[in-house]
């Protein structure tokens, strides 16, 4: 920590001292390089930290650096004024084009994207107010009381000093709630909602980011260069800026920064031969894509795994039981009524009903293809169904969004395993942990000391977390290289830490030994004591027998009994059901 | 009416174009689940081989194209070859990847060609068909004819051969298919060929219908792009309607919106992804992104 301060003093005096050094030419250079560092910033945040293929990111720059030209130029204003119209409007702009993000993703993102990139070009080349294919020149220079902005030197330290600010605020976003929640979204956007993230919020907050960025950006350019032409903001310098933030390594920030200087400067170095350093930019961006995917920013760490691999082994510790809390009670906290669903042709659920009372645990069991998972996903929002009605706490909650039933009380885990990939053990668990809600986020501007707070509350909180579950050796690692086993109960320690009222485990004895298995039923049972209701979907009907109280089973889409664990075993239609899977996929007596 | 007409018919020919784009866009990501954001690129790099070897090397305009294809379904291989590691993993790097590949044709193109652009004329004289009172190219027809062989040729290549069916398999289920014996990257590697071809067809074609600049590709790759998506992304007679729609959509917006054409084109492209992701003629087997 020390060291970190001592370095990004060392840093920042550096930095303050450059000017003194460079010729008048080298201070643009270097001007221009923040304003680069800054839109590679706002990328890195909606691509690299939220997932958001976004190629509009130049034009954002556009629209900054264009409104502030017009206003100043055309309607008079002052700079500064013009300046924070600017920004607004690159924001309104930045949110319409981010819209499509909530119906689709990855490549359709970015063809939209960059369609509207190109569709803002085609724009001010024809537009009057925008000065056509000529752009717009003599923008007044930005004025402090006591400073020439005019001069490039001091414009140097407003850069430096909206820079250090924008660098910093977004270094804070990514390693607080909120980055991690967008990182997690980026992972997997379907588990990111089932533990609570409004992913279509996240998605459009993503947008905000970039498009404040890329505002600031565009001011900056319109105060430094003073002219603006379409041909700054074309498809060109989008790629550019493509290729510093993949080059650098998008997921983190000061990947992106290092990649927008590397590159520039390069691309200065040759600025003799524009096409050969295209060529080379191109080709680095595919070597980087292929063969080092985390770019520059991937190395340190690559490196350091290296030295570490010496070290010893972090070890599974036991599981500690809860406290025995509220004990069950008659109450009701999980009815599903009539529930249809239908895929095309497939009926996977045909008038399913169950309830579950509280504290309860409930196996669900059945053949493959029965429609368990199927039902699952209707409970837990991420289908709707096509009749029937689910009500949870006494609550209507069909068709309510995946992330609204995790904030109710419903937690869940996947018959897949869907960890965040590239988020650590304890930053899986810390996104459940965090309920607090992304429209809370203004107070990242106004109130960053709360944000603080409440993130050293939650780590402690998670590592309480993982003390229990025995996980505390691996809070560091990632979840990818972990055994199957200790991945599983990562799974089940995170849809926990959510404190859900009902818990749904699809299939959490998959692929676990013997062992593991009676630890798992050791651990289910305690959670159940904690006063959480359990549902499980389960083959391993060892652990549905000494486990659950009540047993359901499907087939093809219907409940056919229901009872306790004896008194269904018992029936003739679960056997029959059961011996005719037997005969035709003779696994599954197996499993 | 009149006017209408002339519009629509105005639209077709550069719409059968964006037809031979759509199909791929469409063929390559139907295989593989990828869009190949260097395909507007290599129609660029098709319409300059084309064009050079018809206006340099005075080859007649057809094996002029020939060559055209060939090449670029070279280069096809090579985008392919290189960025198979990742196929099947990670679509979003890819499709940077891809970006990676358009940035150094791009430049390839401006080194050996030069930035400015030049026009080439129809390579059948003839004066305009005239028919109802409407004005109709013969160029237009001929390049008509081409794209409803190609397509032609395409479909009976996916539905009768057996590379064909293969690629359809893999296109359902590249596990499944691995698991009979299909060999998957050489699958990919055909229909990433096969795209390439298909782009500089449709470059060679529209040499003489518009100027063959760098920026070429650019306006043509995201207009087949969105013909592609418009009838149903991976859908092969999806491709062709969307891009028939577009075209004439594009010779309207013309029409009323003048140098707003572009703006209006894609304005109208992103609402109908926000309305029908999955366009007119959404497959299941476009359900891999």
């Amino acid at each position: 920590m020390r060291i970190k301060i001592a370095v990004v003093a060392g840093l920042g005096v550096l930095a303050w001292l450059l000017p003194y050094t460079l010729d008048s030419y080298a201070i643009h250079v270097v001007n221009v390089i923040i304003i680069f560092a800054l839109l590679a910033v706002g990328l890195g945040l909606a691509m690299g930290v939220a997932g958001q293929v976004n190629l509009a990111q130049v034009a954002f720059f556009g629209v900054g650096a264009y409104a502030t030209a017009i206003l100043t130029t055309r309607a008079g204003l002052g700079f500064w004024f013009a300046a924070v119209l600017a920004i607004v409007i690159t924001v309104v702009i930045g949110l319409l084009v981010g819209t499509p993000a909530l119906r689709v993703q990855s490549h359709y993102l970015g063809i939209v994207t960059l369609g509207l990139a190109l569709a803002f070009t085609n724009w001010v080349t024809n537009s009057q107010i925008a000065g056509g294919a000529e752009g717009i020149s003599a923008i007044p220079a930005p004025e402090l009381p006591g400073i020439d902005l005019s001069s490039e030197y001091l414009f140097y330290y407003l850069e430096l000093i909206v820079f250090a600010l924008a660098l910093a605020f977004g270094l804070f976003v990514v390693r607080t709630g909120l980055g991690r929640r967008m990182r997690a979204m980026r992972d997997d956007s379907l588990a990111a909602g089932a533990l609570g993230a409004e992913v279509p919020l996240l998605r459009m907050t993503a947008f905000l980011l970039a498009s404040v960025y890329g505002g600031v950006a565009g001011v900056l350019y319109a105060g430094l260069i003073r002219f603006v032409a379409p041909e700054s903001f074309g498809i060109a310098n989008m790629f550019l800026l493509l290729g510093m933030v993949i080059i650098g390594g998008r997921q983190s920030l000061i990947g992106c920064v290092t990649g927008a200087v590397a590159l520039y400067l390069v691309r200065e170095l040759l600025s003799d031969h524009p096409t050969y350093a295209q060529i080379g930019y191109g080709a680095v961006v595919v070597l980087v894509v292929v063969f080092a995917p985390t770019g520059l920013a991937g190395i340190p760490p690559r490196l350091r795994g290296l030295r570490r691999s010496t070290g010893e082994a972090a070890r599974l510790q036991p599981f500690q039981p809860y406290e025995a809390g509220a004990s069950g009670s008659d109450e009701v906290i999980l009815i599903v009524d009539a529930v249809k669903k239908q895929f095309r042709g497939l009926k996977a659920l045909d008038d399913v009903s169950l309830s579950v009372a509280t504290g309860e645990i409930r196996g669900i069991v059945g053949p493959n293809g029965s429609g368990k998972t199927t039902l699952f996903n209707v409970i837990s929002g991420l289908y709707k169904p096509t009749a029937g009605r689910v009500e949870f706490g006494g609550r209507d909650m069909t068709n309510v969004t995946p992330y609204r039933l995790s904030r109710a009380g419903l937690s869940r885990t996947f018959q897949n395993l869907r960890l965040f990939g590239d988020l650590t053990v304890r930053e899986n668990v810390l996104v459940a942990l965090d309920r607090s809600r992304t429209l809370d986020s203004w107070q990242y501007v106004l109130a960053p000391w709360l944000v603080r707070a409440r993130d050293r509350r939650l780590r402690a909180e998670a590592d309480a977390v993982l003390e229990r579950f025995g996980l505390a050796e691996f809070a560091g690692q990632a979840p990818k290289a972990l055994p199957y086993g200790i991945q599983r109960r990562v799974e089940i320690a995170r849809a926990v830490a959510a404190r859900p009222r009902l818990l749904l485990l699809d299939e959490p004895a998959a692929g676990l030994n013997g062992e593991e298995v009676r630890q798992l039923g050791e651990m289910v049972r305690s959670i159940r004591d904690s006063g959480v209701t359990v549902v499980l979907i389960e083959h391993n009907m060892g652990l549905v027998m000494a486990l659950c109280e009540r047993v359901t089973v499907l087939a093809g889409g219907r409940v056919i009994a229901e009872g306790t664990p004896a008194h269904v075993a018992a029936t003739p239609a679960v056997i029959e059901a059961y011996l005719g899977d037997v005969m035709e996929i003779p696994t599954e007596a197996t499993r | 009416m009149q006017v209408t007409l002339q519009t629509i018919i105005g639209g077709i020919s550069l719409g059968a174009v964006y037809a031979l784009v759509a199909l791929g866009f469409s063929l390559v990501y139907r295989t593989m689940g990828l869009v190949n954001f260097a395909h507007g690129n290599v129609v660029t790099v098709g319409a300059y081989l084309a064009s050079t070897f018809y206006l340099s090397t005075k080859l007649p305009f057809a094996l002029a194209m020939m060559v055209a294809i060939a090449v670029t379904g070279v280069i096809g291989l090579v985008i392919e070859r290189v960025l198979r590691p990742l196929e099947n993993k990670d679509f979003d790097l890819m499709l940077i990847g891809t970006i990676g590949f358009g940035i150094v044709l791009d430049a390839l193109i401006i080194m050996i060609w030069g930035a400015t652009g030049r026009a080439v004329p129809s390579p059948v004289a003839g004066a305009p068909i005239e028919l109802f009172g409407l004005r109709i190219r013969t160029y237009d027809l001929v390049v008509l004819a081409i794209a409803a062989l190609a397509t032609v040729l395409l479909v009976l290549f996916l539905s009768r051969t057996k590379r064909g069916a293969a690629m359809q398999a893999v296109a359902m289920d590249h596990e499944a298919a691995t698991a009979v014996g299909i060999h998957v990257g050489r699958s990919n590697a055909i229909a990433f060929m096969v795209g390439a071809g298909l782009a500089a067809l449709a470059g060679g074609l529209v040499g003489p219908l518009l100027y063959v600049s760098p920026t070429l590709g650019g306006a043509l790759g995201i207009k087949g792009f969105a013909a592609a998506i418009l009838g149903g992304f991976g859908s092969i007679p999806g491709a062709v309607v969307g891009g028939l729609a577009i075209g004439v959509l594009d010779s309207f917006a013309a029409g009323h919106f003048q140098g707003y054409s572009e703006l209006v084109t894609f304005l109208v492209f992103t609402a109908i992804i926000m309305i029908r992701p999955t366009g007119v003629f959404g497959e299941r087997t476009v359900n891999r992104a």
